[in-house]
């Protein structure tokens, strides 16, 4: 069993046009059993920044908090905002520090640049980024995301079109695996706000 | 005149002196001049811009008001590359604070580990103290607004208005007579007649301010402390720290807002009939 399983997690960043989505599985588990059904791993950074985690839930938090913080001075020393590139840096920096004994997350950064441009990022839990302009899927049900963003997934997806393909592709990869599921979530994010909605999908 | 015990800040004086952490709160005396008033709503601070040269390019931020997190916000006195790396750290303890236990620092908590960091520098390794003094504002669930003021000894203490800088003896005489009992509208004034009744029961009652009272007793008070006769919004800032929504928010008056205040001011000083 690797240590990334042990609570289960599925979340997928998808970029529209001007817009960004981004989805995550409410469940938390110890191993085969669920322990709770709410329990989030997308956090609102800012108005234009997400951040999915995916892992040990324990270093979810961990690094939630640790996030929080190093956005926070940022913000006291430079008087402007991060932007989500700049964000994604700091995450990776924040890992590889831990290069010996990682933080067990492998993140995904999903956001609106200063031009409301949408900016998406991956990475592996000691840092290492990828930046793409389709999706990017992390968890424990990455091959199944992986299959039905790369079947759904269309350039230029308008707000509501995004909503649906993310929700779709989501929905259908948490069904077929065990340790997610039991609930979804799904924002999206324009240059006009964020809107969040929860999925009705299969509770097991 | 005891000169010998002067260089080294780690030795008492034979008359149980500090002389170096003395010498740094003259250093301050020769600052821009910070003032803080806590009001029933909130706290204002005010303070002299000192603008060394016309050359100087125009700072994007406060030289003077930093914040140090949500709910905490500071003024210097003093020498500001002292005061940065003191800033740096006060931001630092809040972050950490905040991080270990998922709520805001209590005010006087932040307060004191800043002022902790300046006593070691008057106790160990033989180098000089920080030469600023902090008036710090802030917010927080237990003790609702407040107002402290701290110097390079390492020494804090809460106000309810008091002024650091340049002639803050002026100042600090100026808002003792003023504070709490500052009337400048007509509405204020017919609640001080129906105040004096009571006055009778109460032994000295201070009545606190409103924010809009507290701006202009400040303005007030900078006007008497600063060199030139002439006020304007150019060589002041006003700063408002208030809650909205339960929510600390934190502002800078800009140049419209921060003149109407000293034309309020200017207006309360020459009384109506005089031409």
């Amino acid at each position: 069993m690797s240590i990334l399983e042990y609570n289960g997690a599925a979340i997928i960043a998808m970029a529209g046009k001007d817009c960004v989505g981004i989805a995550c599985d409410t469940r938390l588990g110890a191993q085969a059993q669920t322990v709770a059904c709410d329990f989030r791993k997308v956090f609102k950074m800012s108005d234009k920044i997400f951040v999915g985690l995916a892992g040990l839930a324990t270093d979810v938090l961990t690094m939630q908090n640790l996030l929080k913080f190093r956005q926070n001075l940022y913000e006291l020393r430079e008087d402007r905002e991060l932007t989500p590139k700049v964000f994604s840096n700091v995450l990776s920096n924040l890992l590889y520090e831990k290069r010996f004994g990682p933080y067990f997350i492998e993140p995904v950064v999903a956001g609106l640049d200063e031009n409301n441009q949408p900016f998406l990022s991956g990475m592996d839990l000691i840092g290492a980024p990828v930046y793409t302009d389709d999706f990017v899927v992390t968890g424990t049900a990455t091959a199944n995301m992986y299959g039905m963003c790369e079947t759904l997934y269309k350039k230029d997806m308008e707000p509501d079109q995004l909503f649906e393909t993310l929700s779709q592709a989501l929905l259908a990869s948490l069904d077929r695996d065990a340790l997610s599921g039991w609930g979804a979530t799904v924002h999206i994010i324009t240059k006009d706000g964020v809107t969040s909605r929860e999925l009705k999908g299969r509770m097991d | 005149m005891a000169r010998r015990y002067d260089s080294s800040t780690t030795t008492f004086s034979p008359e149980g002196r500090l002389h170096q952490v003395e010498y740094a709160i003259e250093a301050i005396n020769n600052a821009g001049t910070c003032i803080g008033i806590l009001a029933k709503d909130g706290i204002v601070m005010a303070s002299e811009k000192r603008v060394t040269s016309g050359l100087l390019a125009p700072s994007k931020s406060s030289e003077k008001t930093y914040k140090i997190s949500q709910h905490v916000a500071c003024n210097v006195a003093g020498l500001t590359a002292d005061a940065n790396i003191l800033i740096d750290q006060a931001r630092l303890r809040a972050g950490r604070y905040e991080y270990q236990y998922c709520e805001p620092i209590p005010v006087e908590q932040l307060v004191e580990l800043v002022c902790n960091y300046k006593q070691a520098y008057t106790q160990y390794g033989g180098l000089r103290p920080f030469g600023v003094a902090f008036l710090f504002a802030g917010y927080d669930e237990h003790y609702g607004f407040q107002l402290y003021q701290s110097d390079p000894s390492g020494n804090y203490s809460g106000w309810k208005a008091t002024v650091i800088g340049s002639n803050n003896q002026a100042g600090k005489s100026l808002l003792k007579n003023e504070y709490g009992s500052s009337s400048s509208s007509e509405e204020e004034e017919e609640e001080k007649e129906g105040e004096m009744k009571v006055e009778g029961a109460a032994t000295e009652e201070i009545s606190m301010p409103d924010v809009k009272g507290a701006l202009r007793l400040a303005v007030k008070v900078l006007n008497k402390t600063m060199d030139a006769s002439a006020s304007s919004s150019e060589k002041m800032e006003l700063y408002v720290m208030s809650l909205e929504n339960g929510q600390v928010v934190h502002k800078i008056l800009n140049k419209e807002e921060a003149q109407k205040v000293i034309d309020e001011v200017e207006a309360e000083a020459t009384p109506a009939g005089e031409t």
